[in-house]
């Protein structure tokens, strides 16, 4: 596991446009599930992560996104060469669009700038009821809200009671509750679903 | 309280994007996903009645209210982060004896559920459960 100086430094070069290709091979990889460092917590709880951004992206420029919070806030994300990307599945950095959510956790630097260590572009965790089944979507209700949830062949996974992941969504019930994991469409109150954990 | 094994999870609140933005901000009234906070089944006679930890035998699920901090500890890379209350949830005893797994590591029933800026603190969002320990923070 690399250290959280280690990452700083490594995100801050390849910020700086040394693509870091160099030093991610030395220093191991930065995908998601190897990064978080045990280090000492900033900030304290229940405050603002300063390393953390989330909003709708509003411009981007090469590999320098602007991204409108929801909060009113206005972050400038750098997307760099150890960058990981999740849309629907991991995925590469041109898949990040204009009009797209995010999620980003990265370094904070001096300019302002978050230089990410990962973005997961418009995903959802929703807790959920079924209210109907078809072929090929599920029709979900979210805090009174309609959600259209679409099956992606080959992708969408059914987690049943903590068994391992299957593509058999034949054990889904109407009425029942599930949480979903996906990737919301923009500008729609439609999803692609990646994961469904159904309840008991 | 002794550390307490099960599942975490992550939810969006506050200001939000997408299907987000119909989840407010949450029991406590100040719960933004941009912040280190948590859900916890066990804030107040009101939440217990919704979440109901018991029935899936889930004890040592102290009274806890908002503000209050827990510690999570992802039981697949040891990560943690340390958090503070800002709703009631995760609703339980809907996915009783549910079982996260990483390698040989597993922990069962819903306990927790963080921010987006918490869980991506310790896991990658897309993990979406994961097992984990609470302590005290």
């Amino acid at each position: 596991m690399t250290t959280t100086m280690d990452r700083r430094s490594l995100l801050t070069r390849a910020a700086l446009g040394a693509t870091g290709l160099v030093a991610a091979g030395a220093m191991g990889s930065l995908a998601p599930e190897t990064a978080f460092a045990a280090a000492t917590q900033y900030p304290e709880p229940g405050q603002p992560d300063p390393n953390f951004a989330e909003g709708l992206i509003i411009g981007r420029n090469q590999d320098l996104l602007q991204v409108q919070g929801s909060d009113g806030r206005l972050h400038r994300i750098q997307l760099t060469g150890v960058t990981s990307v999740w849309k629907l599945r991991p995925t590469t950095l041109d898949q990040v669009r204009v009009g797209d959510g995010l999620y980003a956790r990265g370094v904070l630097m001096p300019d302002g700038t978050l230089a990410a260590e990962s973005v997961w572009v418009n995903i959802v965790n929703l807790t959920v009821s079924i209210t109907s089944i078809g072929r090929s979507t599920l029709q979900l209700e979210h805090h009174g809200q309609k959600v259209v949830g679409y099956v992606q062949p080959g992708l969408t996974a059914a987690v049943y009671n903590g068994t391992p992941a299957v593509s058999d969504l034949s054990m889904l019930k109407v009425g029942r509750h599930a949480q979903v994991i996906g990737a919301w469409r923009p500008g729609t109150n439609e999803i692609d679903i990646a994961t469904v954990y159904a309840s008991n | 309280m002794a550390g307490l094994n099960g599942e975490v999870s992550w939810f969006c609140c506050g200001n939000a994007w997408g299907p987000c933005a119909s989840t407010g901000r949450g029991a406590c009234g100040t719960c933004h996903s941009g912040n280190f906070q948590h859900a916890w089944p066990n804030t107040s006679d009101a939440c217990f009645a919704i979440t109901h930890p018991d029935t899936c035998g889930v004890t040592g699920m102290s009274r806890r209210t908002c503000g209050f901090r827990h510690s999570t500890t992802n039981l697949c890379n040891g990560s943690r982060v340390v958090t503070s209350i800002a709703d009631c949830g995760p609703q339980t005893d809907l996915f009783c004896g549910e079982r996260a797994c990483c390698g040989g590591t597993c922990a069962s029933n819903r306990i927790v559920d963080l921010t987006p800026a918490a869980f991506s603190a310790i896991a990658s969002l897309s993990a979406g459960l994961i097992p984990c320990t609470i302590d005290v923070g």
